[in-house]
């Protein structure tokens, strides 16, 4: 598929993603009960409806809020009256480190128990890595997130538990973001690894008389790096998803935490504005992947 | 969904790690039988159907004397609450065992369902391509596009939470798994001489669906649905941790750990129990559909 | 005329002293308005979502207009009414016997941007307050038609009928600065607010904190912060605002966790004030569907008798709740005879005997989950538990906030219908009057205003209700209070009261010198802060 052809699908998927949402938190319920104040006579209640738009039909509301994000403006938050995109934006970078973060996380656990792995293949290393891997994506993420609040800021006291102060608040957390992809990458590191170990390649490389390690590290492991990079930027798009909860948990001000509250506040503008970024971000890390799967091996290009 | 094409390089690997015994179709080898699962399964199963008759009492009892006891074996605990007391002197053992009915129900309904949903898409998808093919596949496309928590999220606000709300939200959520790798299968079996042969004869397309594509695509569904017990289970655990899952008086593990977050320096026991409940379900799912897929045939790519 | 040297002598004598006396008490004086130094940070738990007093639409606004705002009257820190920017008001019968409040606005006054505070600005904020379309509580000044300005220091309220809710609500109205507001726009307003209060507003990130600096030119000379910069740092999670108290990154917490109270209150140097948080809790029961159980006093009064409340107050919230029957202690309308209803299940089950339902029955029983009080959901679980032990078997239903009042605002069309019982709260205040309260949970709904989260229905109480609306003279008023409190109680109406939460503030005592004040009904204001070394 050309690239052209990528981008339109990509496309059509976000213009269907914002018709979903917008539909479906219109019908989350009246927001107005929540922002005005409980004894607000008839009157203030029609005018604040009128003000925000709410009485007008629905597919005019769509056709208005559509308009308006083309041109990045997704209205003011009902909430706070400040534009809805900026403070998605605002948060943006606090995700965004975290899922890096994670990424980073589950890539330095991954290589180093893939890589023993596949290099003591059928040793108890080999199988207690698989065990730990297997168990690791048993876990629901939030209570990776709970137990690791639990035992280290509760207990010891080593490490913040909330927010986002220091650069060790950003421990706990993407260790609980990332825990969940480090039994799969591990896997691929591990099987990228034994097909490259078995290859003429390396085996000439051996006869040479070059030191194991090298080998294995240097050489081999570039080799496995690529299925493993490949598969990076659906991880990341992973984590940007996967960090809604973790973030509630930890109190990090990212862009999944202010679209949790902005549910449960009935906040339209800024669910449309968070839930909207996330699924562009999404479709753009997955294009990227497929883009970079059809460069790296030809053959997985299909017309 | 990352986790899918994770899966697709992950089998690869998988079936070169697990090694030549199986290859043997119709052996049975013991050493590699999925112990675990075999274990917990069954008392899953049981807690589930014994239903109230099992509970050692009652779940919804608050005491509020016997709050916070810790489990049996230390200091200060019962034995009469093995598992310890949460916050409102409820016992913790009771509500996991009722937990276990409300997750494997769930994933029961959510699985049928979606798994229902999901083949029927697949299978016409990968039957009649065309027009037909490529709009059930844009379908797929936006609906994956939009992270999974997030349409979530919004779902079960417009709903409002609940056990329907849960299965509804995770069916549309997980179809698309379903529909996805059933579309891959029908195409490749599309191409069997037995199918042609079928349609030359005359069979109606029904017949030829009922006939002879889903029963060779029953493997697959099985190892799909038994992966996707752990799956399920974990995704309600967290919109019911959001609060927008199950809901009182129902127990489930996710609800648990939304509340035992609040006192979690008082009694860590709260969080961990219902967590490694949680966890056992899911390693028991992924064990055995692993064991699954690769004893139907480890060569198999599509998973 | 000649002077005689020995006199021009003591004359210059008699200059300098009475120079240097004038220098002296010049000095004093600055020397008591003396600028304010040092920077504080604290901590709240919920932030407002607007700086605009004619948005305020949730007590929780209050806690940062409060700060840069003021009303004419004001309570102080002991809870007495004390006139403010008011030097003093006067309420008179009109010529046409409707009543007119003579105010005279108290001389000296400025916004923070250097304009004096004068009656037009009064007559300014008044619009800007009656206006639906811009305010949130038009209905709070609707009943005043005419704004009359007598001088620039002192105006008329001309009031169409009487009502005796803009007493209670010092005066309502908030002085908002004219010039500016006509110059900058609405909008540029909410965004930079000019007030006449002691903090002035440097700047505000949503979700993050709120920035101030001590009024240089304030008014009131005797009761100012001490500290030239406030920040106000927004952290909703008890674990993590509490981290940072405890790791010094704030040195003043709001709203401690109930179970870690007994925690502060030991650790040193820190202080603690627990205060009754102003609102109202109450479990209110379905009264206006033709069949309900609720329908009957005896089924409320079996309910009302099945709760221990008290157990409650201790083990779930950690004794942090008061008690009250009707209407709390010090409150307009208390009535030390009425005693809240004693927990007694074996009376409760004899009463749902009477009533007709011998085995008890079944109802939805809604909770909120949304801790906007600590412990509201606990609470509400622990109530419908001891109310399902006497047979009034509750199906409890979680809501969070956004669901839970959807359900409870009447005057909705279509479901979901409250169709049972319903854990409630409706602010009486500090030191509270039940008055706004009652209008809106105890007086019949009616579309256009009474009863918005009513599901009472009793005519007797309708009218005591609209008449003390209608009474200023207090103490007439507080007559019609205690009895309307009284008939609320014999009848259960309007819901059964079940507690008053506290609310508990810490600070390094060592650091910074703090006495609490309230901003309208709600705590927190920093009237009285400073810091106790030079920072």
């Amino acid at each position: 598929m050309s690239i052209a052809k990528r981008l339109l699908h990509g496309l059509v998927s976000i213009l269907g993603a914002s018709v979903i949402i917008f539909l479906i938190s219109r019908l989350s319920g009246d927001p107005l009960a929540l922002l005005l104040p409980a004894d607000a006579p008839p009157d203030v209640i029609e005018q604040t409806r009128q003000h925000l738009g709410l009485d007008q039909p629905l597919v005019a509301q769509y056709l208005k809020f559509l308009g308006h994000a083309l041109t990045g403006d997704f209205g003011n938050s009902y909430r706070w009256q400040e534009p809805a995109l900026g403070l998605i934006l605002d948060r943006l970078p606090a995700t965004v480190e975290l899922a890096l973060a994670a990424l980073a996380f589950s890539i330095a656990m991954a290589v180093p128990f893939g890589v023993l792995s596949a290099v003591h293949r059928g040793s108890w290393f080999d199988r207690f890595a698989k065990v730990f891997a297997m168990v690791g994506q048993a876990m629901p993420n939030f209570w990776v997130g709970l137990l690791l609040i639990l035992f280290f800021a509760v207990q010891l006291n080593w490490l913040p538990a909330f927010g986002r102060e220091s650069w060790s608040s950003l421990v706990l957390p993407a260790i609980a973001l990332g825990w969940y992809p480090v039994a799969a990458q591990t896997r691929i590191v591990r099987s990228a690894m034994l097909d490259v170990l078995d290859s003429d390649y390396i085996r000439m490389g051996r006869a040479m008389g070059l030191p194991e390690r090298v080998l294995v590290w240097k050489y081999a492991l570039r080799n496995a790096a690529i299925p493993l990079v490949t598969i990076l930027g659906v991880y990341f798009a992973a984590m940007l998803g996967g960090a809604f909860v973790v973030e509630v948990i930890f109190a990090w001000p990212g862009v999944g935490r202010t679209v949790v509250e902005a549910v449960f506040a009935r906040d339209f503008p800024v669910v449309q504005a968070g839930v909207m970024l996330t699924s562009v971000l999404f479709v753009l890390s997955n294009l990227l992947v497929d883009l970079s799967y059809s460069l790296i091996d030809p053959r997985i290009r299909h017309g | 969904m990352a986790d899918l094409t994770a899966a697709k390089t992950a089998s690869a690997a998988d079936s070169a790690i697990a090694g030549a015994p199986l290859r043997r179709r119709g052996a049975i080898a013991w050493g590699t039988l999925p112990w675990f699962a075999l274990l917990v399964f069954p008392v899953l199963i049981v807690c589930a159907l014994g239903g109230e008759l099992l509970l050692p009492h009652d779940p919804n009892a608050l005491d509020l004397g016997i709050a916070f006891l810790p489990p049996a074996w230390l200091d200060g605990g019962n034995w009469a609450y093995p598992l310890g007391t949460d916050n409102m002197g409820r016992d913790l053992l009771t509500r996991i065992m009722a937990g276990t009915r409300i997750s494997l129900v769930v994933a029961l309904y959510a699985i049928l369902i979606s798994g229902g949903i999901g083949t029927a898409a697949g299978m016409l998808a990968g039957y009649f391509g065309g027009r037909l093919d490529a709009l059930i596949m844009r379908l797929v496309d936006i609906q994956m596009s939009i992270p999974s928590l997030a349409l979530a999220l919004v779902l079960a606000a417009v709903l409002g939470p609940g056990f329907e709300t849960v299965v509804l939200v995770i069916v549309i959520t997980y179809w698309t798994w379903y529909a996805r790798i059933v579309r891959g299968e029908v195409m490749s079996l599309k191409q069997r001489d037995y199918v042609a042969l079928a349609r030359v004869a005359g069979c109606g397309t029904p017949t030829i669906f009922r006939r002879h594509l889903l029963p060779n695509l029953l493997n697959t569904l099985l190892v799909l649905a038994t992966l996707q017990v752990g799956q399920v289970i974990i995704f309600e655990a967290s919109l019911s941790f959001l609060g927008l899952g199950i809901q009182q008086p129902d127990v489930s593990w996710g609800l648990m750990l939304a509340d035992a977050r609040n006192y979690i320096t008082n009694a860590w026991w709260a969080i961990t129990m219902p967590g490694l409940a949680i966890m056992a379900t899911c390693l028991a799912s992924n064990l055995l559909g692993d064991w699954l897929r690769d004893r139907f045939d480890p060569k198999r790519r599509q998973l | 005329m000649q002077q005689h040297p020995a006199s021009a002598r003591s004359k210059l004598t008699i200059t300098i002293g009475a120079l240097a006396f004038g220098a002296m008490t010049a000095l004093w004086g600055t020397a008591q308005a003396a600028p304010a130094t040092g920077s504080l940070t604290v901590a709240f738990g919920a932030e407002s979502t607007t700086l605009d007093p004619v948005r305020i639409s949730a007590g929780v606004d209050h806690y940062f207009v409060g700060q840069i705002f003021e009303m004419l009257v004001r309570r102080n820190a002991s809870l007495q009414d004390e006139n403010w920017l008011a030097e003093s008001w006067k309420l008179e019968t009109g010529k046409d016997g409707k009543p007119v409040l003579d105010v005279r606005l108290r001389k000296g006054v400025k916004f923070h941007n250097g304009d004096p505070l004068t009656a037009e600005d009064m007559e300014f904020s008044w619009q800007r307050q009656r206006d639906p379309k811009g305010s949130f509580f038009s209905h709070y000044v609707s009943s005043v038609e005419r704004f009359e300005i007598v001088d620039a220091h002192r105006f008329k309220l001309h009031f169409k009928e009487p009502d005796a809710q803009f007493l209670v609500g010092n005066l309502q109205l908030w002085a908002m600065p004219k010039k500016y507001i006509q110059k900058v726009g609405e909008e540029e307003f909410a965004r930079k607010p000019v007030g006449t209060g002691p903090w002035k507003f440097v700047s505000r990130t949503v979700k993050d904190e709120l920035k101030l600096e001590a009024f240089d030119d304030y008014w009131n000379k005797n009761k100012r912060p001490g500290v030239k910069t406030l920040t106000i740092k927004v952290i909703p999670e008890d674990l993590t605002r509490v981290a940072a108290f405890k790791t010094g990154k704030v040195d003043w917490i709001d709203n401690v966790p109930p179970s870690m109270i007994e925690e502060f209150r030991k650790m040193p140097g820190v202080k603690t004030a627990t205060l009754v948080s102003g609102n109202n809790l109450f479990l209110n029961f379905n009264t206006q569907m033709p069949k309900s159980p609720f329908n009957d006093v005896r089924v409320r009064q079996a309910a009302a008798h099945a709760i221990d409340v008290d157990a409650i107050i201790k083990r779930v919230l950690f004794g942090q709740g008061e008690r009250y029957a009707q209407v709390g202690k010090g409150s307009n309308g208390y009535d030390p005879a009425l005693k809240p209803y004693a927990y007694d299940p074996k009376r409760a089950r004899e009463l749902l005997k009477q009533a007709g339902y011998p085995n008890g029955f079944d109802t939805p029983c809604y909770n909120l989950t949304t801790p906007r009080e600590p412990g509201v959901k606990e609470v509400g679980e622990a109530m419908y538990a001891y109310l399902s032990s006497v047979g009034i078997r509750c199906q409890v239903r979680n809501l969070e906030y956004g669901a839970w009042i959807s359900l409870g605002k009447r005057g909705r069309s279509g479901p979901p219908e409250m169709d049972g019982v319903l854990s409630w709260m409706w602010s009486q205040g500090l030191p509270g009057d039940p008055g706004l309260a009652w209008s809106g949970h105890l007086h019949s709904y009616q579309p256009g205003g009474w009863g918005t989260y009513s599901y009472t229905n009793d005519a007797e109480v309708d009218a005591l209700i609209e008449k003390q609306r209608q009474t200023m003279d207090p103490a007439a008023r507080t007559e019609l209070l205690k009895q309307i409190a009284r008939l609320k109680h014999e009848r259960v109406l309007g819901g059964l009261p079940t507690y008053r939460p506290l609310v508990t503030f810490a600070w390094r005592e060592d650091k910074v010198h703090y006495v609490p004040w309230p901003i309208r009904d709600y705590w927190r204001a920093f009237q009285e802060v400073s810091l106790k070394q030079a920072q």
